[in-house]
């Protein structure tokens, strides 16, 4: 039997990754897909480590039901995402690429109305890192959260 | 889903690489159980893909043109970490035209812009985890990282496998380019093994005879956590 290959490495994706992952159209069509009916709204910002915003990122976002969105984060560092309502998971997996970040970044974002007494994953962060990855919701149903790839409130990342 | 060999990758702070130091963690990362971690992953069809998503000479010239630049094909195969192929992977792929300019706003860079091109592609791999692209060769480009950096000349692939802890976004170089050895991004992989393994190698034998040269480039997804077998 061969030896087992190893990973092909990461590289950053690069200040221009809207080339590639976020296309015009004018080439070829943006990937799509349906937003969910009923669904509801994710955003919020995404800050550097001295709290500047992060423009030039692309944020993908995963959730049960193989639901899957994509976004690029605007000028103000601003993200937004369509997804299904909460269902058995308290949470959607997120995944963060841009120039300066070498291998993707995986995160959550949990419901705050969502039951997560059960949820493992929650179970294994320091108590006062947890609400890193709570959102907020507003008086419009939106879900907030912001993500801070440093500093004093950083967001915990994790090790899938 | 095999837990990620980490050090394979370059760290999340690579101070050489500037952009590094305000976007890394410091914190440690939480471990999740690959088994708890959701699999699934979206799924991508034909339906996803033009005719010409393959084709950066053609998918954005104008009737009857073509982009400028040496012409090649990169192709290879998507494989697990068991040698398996991966049918029905998406590759999306984004360059620098053959000048080392970027079709976006924010790159300023002197050389000018191809009207012919736009540097974006996309394929799916076939039954044996198969893909090619047809694009022209990316020029060097210097970039803000210090005095005097130049990106060796490189493609962007971002890969979705069956299971979204798969997703990686990586860069991938040119056999024999003297560019990759002084480049601040390629500096923070982890070793030599790793810069080996995005080189792509130059493959005549399956050049297009006075048309293109070929370039191969396999990559590598996590797999499956193999089931123990007796010995």
């Amino acid at each position: 039997m061969s030896a087992p290959l190893r990973e092909t490495p990461s590289q950053t994706a690069g200040p221009f990754l809207h080339i590639g992952m976020m296309p015009d159209g004018a080439a070829m069509r943006p990937l799509h897909r349906a937003a969910p009916a009923d669904g509801v709204l994710l955003g919020g910002g995404l800050f550097d480590a001295e709290g500047a915003p992060v423009a030039d990122a692309l944020i993908e976002m995963m959730q049960e039901g193989g639901v899957w969105a994509r976004c690029a984060t605007d000028g103000a560092g601003a993200w937004s995402l369509r997804a299904a309502r909460p269902g058995a998971r308290p949470f959607v997996d997120l995944w963060i690429v841009a120039r300066g970040i070498n291998l993707g970044l995986h995160t959550r974002l949990y419901f705050p109305d969502a039951d997560r007494s059960a949820d493992n994953a929650m179970a294994r962060i320091p108590v006062e890192r947890r609400e890193t990855l709570v959102a907020s919701k507003g008086a419009d149903g939106a879900y907030r959260l912001d993500i801070r790839l440093g500093g004093p409130h950083e967001t915990v990342f994790f090790d899938a | 889903m095999t837990p990620r060999d980490r050090s394979r990758h370059p760290p999340a702070l690579t101070p050489g690489y500037f952009s590094s130091v305000h976007r890394a963690p410091r914190e440690a990362l939480v471990p999740l159980d690959p088994e708890e971690a959701d699999l699934s992953g979206p799924v991508f069809g034909t339906a996803d893909i033009g005719s010409l998503d393959h084709d950066l000479i053609r998918n954005a010239a104008r009737p009857g043109e073509m982009a400028i630049g040496p012409r090649i094909l990169v192709h290879g195969r998507v494989l697990d970490e068991a040698g398996r192929g991966v049918p029905g992977a998406l590759l999306e792929i984004w360059q620098a035209n053959a000048g080392g300019r970027y079709r976006h706003a924010r790159d300023g860079y002197l050389a000018p812009l191809d009207p012919n091109f736009a540097g974006c592609g996309r394929v799916l791999t076939d039954g044996e985890g198969a893909y090619r692209f047809d694009t022209v060769m990316p020029g060097a480009y210097p970039f803000p990282n210090g005095p005097n950096a130049w990106r060796p000349a490189h493609v962007h692939f971002s890969v979705f496998g069956w299971a979204f802890p798969q997703r990686l976004v990586t860069q991938m170089y040119f056999e024999g380019d003297p560019m990759i050895r002084h480049c601040p991004i390629v500096a923070t992989l982890p070793d030599a093994g790793a810069v080996e393994a995005l080189t792509a190698r130059y493959d005549p034998a399956n050049d297009r005879p006075m048309d293109a040269r070929a370039w191969r480039f396999d990559i590598v997804l996590r797999g499956r956590r193999a089931t123990p077998v007796e010995p």
